[in-house]
This record gives C-alpha cells, structure tokens and sequence, in this order.
C-alpha cells in the first residue's frame, strides 16, 4: 500500500477472437492524481476498465491497482476502490437509498452523514425508485455510490453523462478534493473539456493502442497554437519563416498569423529584435485540437 | 416501415419458435419410438372417459396416439404459449421496455405499428406451425410407422389458427392496458383453463356443453388430426382473431401510451402511506438489501405467491377431500388402468390416497412448481444480472465471485423452501380434512424429494448461466433437460434392456421408492442432494473463469 504507483499495467492485451480490443498497453497512473483517459467510442477505454477490475480476464500481460494483482487479488483490490460503469445501469425496483444500502452493506458499511452529504451536493433524490429516475438522476446515485466509501482510487468510465452543468461542476470539485486528499481518479472520457479541466495528465487510447500519456500541461505547451502579431511597419514573412516551431505564416501588411509549437521566448526575441511589436494575441489550442491532431498523424 | 418492424420483431423472435418446435419434434419422435414398441391395450383398454381425456381414441394405433396424445396438445399449447408471449410483448411490451416512443418517432401511426406486430404473431405462429408438419411428417418416416388416416397438415393447421387466437388475445390485453404481464397472465390463464375444461367437462354428462364455452374446443373438438379441418370450428376461431385485431386498434390508439415505467408493489404502496412507511420500510427497504441472498430471495414474489398458493391450496388441501369424492369411481378405474401407465403419470396406487396424491399432485406438479421457481432463480441470477448491467456494479464490491454463486444459490433454496413448507402443510392439511390418515413424515420425505429435485434443475439453470451468462440458455438448457430426462424416466422402464438406463435420469430419485407410501429413501435423496452440489460447484467454478458480458 505503500507503492506510490495506483494503477499499472503492462503489456496488457485483450482479443476477442480476431478483433484487437486492447493492445499492449502499458501504463502507470500515480497516487494522488487525477488521470484522464481519452479516446473515442470504442476505442478500447471500457474494455481496459473491465479488464483492470477482473470483470474479463487479459489475453497477454498484467495488471495491478495499489500494488495488488488485478486478478489474483480482485476482492482485495474493491475493497479500496469505488466504481462507476459506463452506460451504468441499477436495480430499476429499488430506491437509491435501497441501492446503496444494499452495496453499503456488501462493503461492511458506509459514513452515512457522508453519503447524505455527497447526496446534497449532487443534489440527488434518494427516495425513488432507480427506474422512476431520468439518466441524469441515476447516474447521481451511481456517482454517489462511487464516492461513499472514500475509495483510494476511484475508476470512472464516462461518469458525467446525463449530468446538468452545474451537478458536473460540483463532481469535478468532489474528484479534485478526492486527489488532493492523495487519493486517485482514473476518469475515462471522450468529454476532453472536462478532463482537460480535471486532469493531472491524460492518456489517449485509440484502435485499443495507447498512443499518448502526457501532462496536461505538457501537452498544451507542445501543441500548436495560433499566435497574432502586430506592428506598426510592413513586415516581411521571410524573417520569420524558418524559425524553429513556425509554420504557416500568413502576412497582411502590419499584421501576422502563424502557427507555432515552440519556445514562445525564442519568436519573442527574433521578433523584438527586427520589430517593434504593438501587440501580440495567442490563442491556446484546446485537448479537442489537440486530440483531432493526434489523430490526424499517429496511429490508425 | 411496415416491413421493417415486422422483419426486426420476426429475427428477434424466430430463434424460440425454431427451438419451441424442435422440442416438440425431440419429444413426438420419442412418443412414437415407444409406443411402436409397447402393447398399445395399455391405452385403448382404457376407459373412455380418461382415452377422451388424452385424446386417445378407442381404436388408436400408434399414430393416432402419437399425435393425439404428444402432438396435439403439447404442441398447440407450446405454439399458443409463444403467441401470447408475442402478442402481450407486441404493444405493452415496447410500452414497459420504454422504446414505443422511439418507434412512434416515426412518421408511423398506431394502427401500423399495431397490424405488423399482429402481421408477426401470423407469421411466426405459421413458421411454427410448418416446422411441426415437417417433423410430423417426417418422424414416423425415419420410424418406419404406418401414418394413414392421420391429418398431420389438418391438425397443424388448426394448431396454427388456435395459436394466433392467443397471440392476439394478448395482444388486444396489452394494446387496451399497456400492461405486459396483465396481457400474458390473462391469455395464459383463458388457455390452461380452457384445456382442462375441454378435456375434464366431457366427463359430466350435464356440463357437456359447457366446453363450447372455451376456445380450445373449437381447436380439439374435431379431432382435426382424424377428422380433417373442421371450417364449422374454425371459424369460430378466425371471427374471433378479426374482433380481437379490431379492438386492439381501438384499444391503442384510445388511450396514454405508458413511458418506461417500474412495477408497483403492494409493498411500494404501504411504503408510501405514511401510516405503515416505518415498519415496512424496515422490511422491504433495509432488510431487503442486507444480503444478495436475502435481495435475491425477496424477487420473484408474484410468482413465489402463485406457486406456494397452487401448492398449498388446490394441489394441497383441495386434492384431499377431493378423493374422498371420487374414491368409489376409482377404485373402479384402478383394476383397468396397467400399472406401467400409471408410472408416467407418477405411478402410486390409485385407490390409496396416497396413490391419488402421487398421481394428482406429486408426480407432475411438484417438479413442475419447483422447477419454475428454482430455474427463474439460477437462470437469472447471474445471467440475468449481467444482462441488465448490474454485474459489473455488483462485482465492484469486496465480494469474490464465488460468494455471489452461493447467494444466489441459498437465494433458490430459501424460495424453495416457502413452496415446500407450503405444499407440506397443503398436503398434511387436506389428508386430515378427508381424514386419509396420510403419514405426515412420507409427506414431508415426499415434498423433500420433490424440492431436491427442483434444487437440481434450478442448479443446472445455474451452471448454466455461470456458464454462459445468457438467460434464455439457462432456461431453455436446463427445462429441455428437465423434459427429455422426465420422458426418459416415464418410458424406459417399458422397454426391456433400457430400463436400466432410467436410473440415469434424476427424476428415477424422486418417486421411484414410493416416499409416500414407504418413507424416505435416504439414499435417494443423497443422489439428489450430491447432483445439486456438484452442479453449483460447477457453476462457482464456470463463473470465476469467465469474462463478464457487457451487457444482454
């Protein structure tokens, strides 16, 4: 328990029959952090969650949360997490207070203050039945049950759907106050705003390959963002042209665009030195462009 | 679009035609086989109020029996049962599923949807229907027996239009009420009590009539498979169809479709009222979800309720006084009736009570209730868990897979249990009211066994779904098994060299040492006993070793 490491995983492969659902995926997610997990629909991101729970079993590699072996030690391992299913789906006949009763009691029992108070806050309606429930409302009670038993690492497989903007609001406070207690978050998603909101780093999972794991600041300071130039004489595009991490650069008269992934120091200083800058604008590429980059050149 | 929703609803529900009619054909082809090689006086020597009862004529001959006695009524009632099941599905189905919206989405009417659902229940029941005529015709075939004389296509044909009348039955139910489980209650209700009427009312000389009260009579009355097509009774039948089809549109299209929707309990309704909330909310809330066991046990009620009250009451307690009111014409009956007959029914000594017990109540009944509450237990308990998702949420908690087989596993023997108790006492009960002077220790070994024997089959079901996590094999796998081995048990002692091979099948355990009569066989039980731990060993030890299924 004392590993530092939460979820590991190597070379973890699962097939079904010729169709590749994860390929070789080796990763490690810290304790304490929150970890995205990114990928479009079938990609590969439910079947990895599934896998890491012992609810399928790997085709080749390992997999271990907290140090323990994900299969061998399975029932040792839930006693440290809680879980939240993609597409979750509940007892329709109980109510959510019956149904996390019911799994209160499997667990041995919950901090029931807490969990009203994570109802509260969810603003979650406890006493109907969970099939009288919109999706929304359900998944609040999926949330909620999640939560309850303060788990060490909390696994997530697209948790936010249904939600309204402000319950979303409030579930991403409730994941980072869970990180900063040292705990973790392992959140699947193909919401990159959230995640990009949430997460300490991400990884991205396409065709069942992991084609990425970077901080989220890392990632960002890599991407290309577009950079706006002002000065107050005419400029030639050829100055700037062949400096380390610029493309596309287009000229109106006083006025620059380019695109650039580099050391925003190293165009300042070029640029100052030649110029007299009036003014500059860059606009920060968001995950989603930088997903769609990914995607464009790697993988597939 | 029409044809769209006829095609989707005809993949989705061919598969439990086809397998429903390969049944039938397994169980004619075994019918035939053994009565090709026993004395058939067994049956015409009869008396005729029992040969009508079976539909066996008095000068039957192997055929004749075979389809009278396999084909023409477990088939149609098989073919019937997978109408309504159609039919109550059709309209309130899609209603509780909540996907009639999305249908309806479609520049579609009611009324459409309505008439390709029906055009379904026409073209399955047909589908069906063909399927049996070719085994009929092919299986005396392959046996070398002489057919002539026999209707197969007049019998199939008429199996078909009874069929279709159920389906649409509960289809006009499900269309009027949007309530799926109303429309196949009362369908199969409005079925079984018309069989037994049809087969029991002729008896009486004054309620003779009476039969032309029931639709199945317009079905069997003809003796369609030695009379031919009966068009006087069909249609009867077809009038019936066409008003049914119009009131179900008229029953659609009148009212609020139902959204998605929960069952309302008795218990959700005392939980709402604030003056029992307290108490009952103790019960059903908190204890209800103390334990899979205990959440397990408490499902399934409405057909807990039905089984322990059948068991209790009519197969119980009624059956007692029953004999003490027909015991003369029985004793009668007993110097005619050959004991081997007797054995398929249960076997037992008629002119005894507890011969009439073992006829009436433990021979068929007893397994059957068991069986529909085990199997619905180990069918759904683990399969049926993966099919609505909740496996995965399940097994997110500390609990070994194997802990949750056991569960669910103490979950069908508690339920079991409740049927036992209920029969136990039914029986006791009516052999005191008739004063029969019955040994309530050979009853209770009696209802033992017959729980054993459910506990078994409701642990292949199990197996089953540990196995393979879908539902319907369980279901299917472990009845179809239930089915052949109680045949197996039924007909081989007949056959000189293969009576050896009854002792295989489970059901040789059950009544083969008359427990009514003779006590307990603890040897017997201790077969039974070890089939049901080794099948739930099996199943503890499919289910650890297998990938989950994502969803039903």
């Amino acid at each position: 328990m004392t590993d530092q490491i939460a979820i590991h995983t190597e070379g973890l492969t699962k097939h079904y029959g010729d169709f590749e659902a994860l390929v070789d995926v080796s990763l490690d997610v810290q304790q304490g952090e929150i970890f995205g997990f990114l990928g479009p629909n079938g990609a590969g991101k439910t079947t990895m969650i599934r896998t890491i729970l012992d609810e399928i079993r790997p085709t080749a590699g390992r997999a271990s949360i907290l140090g323990m072996d994900t299969h061998l030690q399975s029932v040792e391992i839930r006693d440290h997490i809680g879980y939240v299913p993609g597409d979750l789906a509940m007892y329709p006949n109980l109510t959510g207070k019956d149904t996390l009763t019911y799994f209160a009691n499997l667990r041995g029992g919950v901090d029931w203050p807490f969990v009203d108070s994570l109802a509260d806050r969810l603003d979650a309606d406890l006493s109907k039945k969970v099939g009288d429930l919109s999706s929304g409302n359900r998944q609040k009670v999926g949330l909620i049950q999640a939560f309850m038993n303060k788990p060490d690492v909390l696994i997530m497989d697209e948790p936010s759907s249904g939600l309204d903007p402000l319950v979303q609001r409030e579930f991403q406070t409730m994941m980072r106050e869970v990180a900063s207690e040292g705990r973790t978050v392992f959140l699947s998603s193909h919401t990159l705003s959230e995640v990009q909101r949430v997460a300490d780093r991400v990884g991205i999972i396409r065709h069942g390959h992991l084609i990425a794991v970077e901080g989220v600041a890392d990632l960002r300071s890599k991407a290309i963002r577009t950079v706006n130039l002002y000065f107050d004489e005419t400029v030639d595009g050829a100055d700037l042209e062949g400096l380390p991490g610029v493309r596309e650069v287009k000229v109106e008269n006083r006025h620059v665009t380019l695109s650039f992934d580099g050391q925003m120091e190293t165009l300042l200083k070029v640029v100052t030195q030649r110029y007299s800058l009036l003014d500059i604008t860059t606009h920060e590429a968001n995950l989603e462009e930088i997903f769609l980059t990914y995607y464009e050149d790697v993988g597939g | 679009m029409l044809a769209t929703v006829v095609t989707k609803t005809f993949l989705d529900r061919w598969k439990g035609v086809a397998i429903g009619s390969a049944a039938l054909a397994l169980m004619f082809f075994f019918g035939m086989a053994v009565y090709r090689d026993i004395d058939l006086a067994v049956y015409t020597d009869l008396p005729e109020a029992l040969r009508a009862l079976m539909n066996i004529p008095s000068d039957a001959d192997v055929g004749a029996l075979a389809y009278g006695a396999i084909y023409s009524s477990y088939g149609a009632l098989t073919l019937a049962s997978l109408a309504l099941s159609m039919g109550s599905a059709s309209i309130a189905g899609e209603e509780r599923k909540g996907t009639m919206g999305l249908l309806l989405g479609n520049p579609k009417s009611r009324t459409h949807i309505l008439i390709s659902k029906a055009t379904n229940i026409v073209l399955l029941s047909a589908l069906g229907a063909v399927l049996l005529w070719v085994a009929g015709v092919v299986v005396p075939d392959l046996l070398n027996v002489d057919v002539t004389g026999i209707g197969v296509a007049a019998l199939v044909f008429h199996m078909f239009v009874i069929a279709v009348f159920h389906g649409f039955l509960a289809m006009a139910v499900g269309a009027w009420t949007g309530k799926n489980s109303l429309a196949s209650g009362v369908t199969v209700g409005v079925m079984v009590i018309s069989f037994f009427a049809v087969g029991l009312l002729p008896l009486f000389d004054s309620l003779k009539n009476g039969v032309k009260a029931f639709p199945w009579y317009y079905y069997s009355g003809s003796d369609p498979h030695i009379n031919g097509i009966d068009w006087g009774h069909l249609t009867v039948l077809i009038v019936g169809i066409v008003l049914l089809g119009a009131l179900a549109v008229v029953g659609v299209n009148r009212r609020d479709l139902r959204g998605h929707t929960t069952r309302v309990s008795l218990v959700d309704r005392l939980r709402a009222n604030p003056m029992t909330a307290k108490i009952v909310d103790r019960l059903a809330g908190s204890t209800r979800v103390s334990r899979i066991w205990v959440k397990t046990a408490s499902e399934n009620q409405g057909i807990l309720i039905v089984v322990a009250y059948v068991m209790f009451l009519m197969m119980g307690l009624l059956i007692g006084p029953m004999y003490t009111f027909i015991d003369e014409a029985l004793v009668s009956f007993t110097d005619v009736f050959p004991e081997e007959l007797l054995a398929i029914f249960g076997g037992g000594d008629m002119s005894t009570p507890e011969g009439f017990y073992q006829l009436e109540t433990f021979g068929l009944m007893t397994p059957i209730a068991f069986m529909l509450i085990t199997v619905t237990i180990g069918a759904r308990a683990l399969a049926g868990e993966e099919a609505n998702r909740t496996m995965g949420l399940l097994l997110a908690n500390p609990i070994k897979r194997s802990s949750v087989v056991l569960e669910k596993t103490l979950a069908m023997i508690v339920q079991a249990a409740i049927v036992a108790v209920a029969l136990f006492a039914g029986v006791v009960g009516g052999s005191i009211i008739g004063s029969l002077g019955m040994s309530p220790m050979n009853i209770a070994a009696t209802t033992l066994l017959g729980m054993l024997i459910g506990l078994v089959f409701g642990a292949l079901a199990l197996a089953l779904s540990a196995a393979t996590g879908r539902t319907r094999v369980a279901i299917f796998g472990s009845i179809g098994a239930a089915v052949a081995l109680n045949l197996a048990n039924g007909f081989l002692p007949f056959s000189e060299g293969l009576e050896g091979l009854a002792r295989l099948s489970p059901f040789h355990y059950y009544l083969s040492s008359d427990p009514l009569v003779n006590g307990m066989n603890w040897g017997h039980a201790a077969v039974l006993l070890g089939l049901f731990v080794a099948l739930v060993a099996a199943a503890v030890m499919l289910f650890d070793r297998r990938d989950l299924r994502q969803s039903g």
